[in-house]
């Protein structure tokens, strides 16, 4: 796979172009991953979850 | 940016899609089955209690004694018998206030 930043690739995205949608991927799993440990504490604390 | 390199061949427009709606499937689904295969979820949202060791406190089981007996003593006082829900009895005293001579009442 080249590395050639400027090649648009089948996509129609440059190497940079994809590497900034992936950092919106990462950021927004990371995001998801925080509401969705604090709503998994919130239910351990408040339901018989867990005992 | 380690897999980055996978919307060179994959289109954003399919990609993201696919990942949120298996992200969304997903979740959906364990929390399905969860509902479906345990007993507590669905006694919880019928509002039992959390802790199966509570609900002795409770008022209904509170009210689980077989029966009670309360026979009247000859100083005022009160002698209750409860047959507990195991058979066994329990006596309680139920005496009146005593009246203290310092009462102005």
């Amino acid at each position: 796979m080249s590395d050639d930043p400027d090649k648009v690739w089948p996509t129609g995205l440059t190497l940079r172009e994809a590497e900034e949608v992936h950092s919106y991927m990462i950021d927004g799993t990371r995001v998801f991953g925080v509401i969705a440990l604090l709503a998994h504490i919130l239910v351990a604390v408040s339901t018989p979850w867990l005992g | 940016m380690n897999n980055a390199k996978l919307w060179l061949v994959v289109s954003p427009n399919l990609g993201i899609p696919i990942f949120l709606g298996a992200v969304a499937v997903g979740s959906f689904a364990v929390h399905l089955a969860l509902v479906k295969n345990t007993t507590w979820i669905q006694s919880f949202h019928q509002g039992e209690e959390i802790s199966a060791d509570s609900a002795a406190l409770t008022e209904e089981g509170a009210a689980a004694a077989t029966a009670s007996y309360a026979i009247p003593a000859t100083d005022g006082a009160t002698e209750i018998t409860v047959i507990l829900p195991d058979g066994t009895h329990a006596k309680a005293l139920l005496q009146p206030p005593e009246r203290l001579a310092s009462a102005t009442q």
